[in-house]
């Protein structure tokens, strides 16, 4: 029985982990490229007329951000699939 | 009649040529900008994405008349430690010994020795810089197209102080080093990070009136 609620629990976390890994990412542009923890915008000087960075703190989620997420929750699910196995077994 | 106009004429001439002489003399601008709005961009191809990045840590100068611009001359110096890119593990990788080592190499310099194919329009000038590079240690002969812009009297605005006196010169250049010739990771990661560096400088020096 412990074994049971185990494995869903495990299941439950998983799929948890990967929706959130997938919606960060996507919520933020689903930018293919590395996450970034600072962005740079534009602005123009008005008396020289140059072009120049203002660099700012912001997250960004990259790439990375989903699949670690699918990574970590296959793990999960893969312990799930474990502990529901042991319980199939020990019925046996 | 026309004694008087000859010398009227010559009159105007040499007070032309006075002026003139008055302001050939060469200016000497310096890149140091605490607002920091003198900046480099940098690009390189990567996997995913371009890696892009900026730096502010500028200074230098340049001798720069704007009668003869052709005999402009100077050296700016950019400062390793101030390139960012936005991922921090990247960062710390360009920061690092197998990459720019800003530690032991904390300055890249760009000197200037000559420019060529000048053309001047107003208040811009045109011309292809030859001059030296020099990143992590090592000095490579680049040429680059550039182009200087004379503000006159614009250092007051750019100060927000109406009471100071002296001129700007922007600097604009673009060029492309391959990071192989700075013993950058040279030949290694070529299917991670590109070979060919596009870098982009976008300066402006004060030279204050006496």
């Amino acid at each position: 029985m412990k074994s049971n609620r185990l494995s869903v629990a495990f299941r439950y976390i998983a799929v948890a982990i990967l929706l959130i890994g997938i919606v960060t990412w996507a919520a933020a542009g689903a930018r293919i490229g590395w996450t970034q923890t600072s962005v740079a915008t534009m602005q123009r000087d008005e008396i020289t007329g140059i072009e120049f960075p203002v660099r700012r703190s912001a997250f960004v989620p990259g790439i990375e951000i989903p699949v670690l997420a699918t990574i970590v929750a296959g793990a999960l699910a893969g312990l799930s699939w474990a502990t529901a196995r042991r319980k199939a077994t020990a019925k046996v | 009649m026309r004694s008087s106009l000859n010398n009227s004429l010559r009159l105007i001439a040499g007070l032309a040529l006075a002026a003139l002489a008055a302001q050939a003399a060469p200016q000497t601008f310096d890149f140091n900008d605490p607002k920091g709005v003198n900046n480099v961009q940098f690009k390189l191809d990567g996997p995913l994405e371009s890696i892009t990045g900026t730096a502010t840590g500028i200074s230098g100068s340049i001798v720069f008349d704007v009668v003869r611009p052709g005999a402009a001359s100077g050296r700016i110096v950019l400062s390793a430690a101030s390139l960012t890119v936005g991922n921090p593990k990247m960062g710390e990788h360009l920061h690092g010994i197998q990459w720019l080592d800003v530690a032991k190499y904390p300055e890249i310099v760009f000197e200037a020795s000559e420019l060529q194919n000048v053309r001047t329009e107003g208040t811009q000038t045109k011309a292809e810089v030859r001059g030296t590079l020099t990143i992590k240690g090592v000095t490579k002969s680049v040429t680059a197209p550039v182009s200087f812009t004379y503000l006159a009297n614009k250092l007051g605005a750019r100060l927000n102080d109406p009471k100071v006196n002296g001129d700007l010169l922007v600097v604009r250049t673009t060029l492309q080093v391959n990071r192989s010739d700075f013993n950058i990771m040279a030949g290694e990661m070529m299917d991670k990070v590109g070979e060919s560096i596009q870098l982009s400088l976008s300066i402006a020096g004060s030279s204050p009136c006496a």
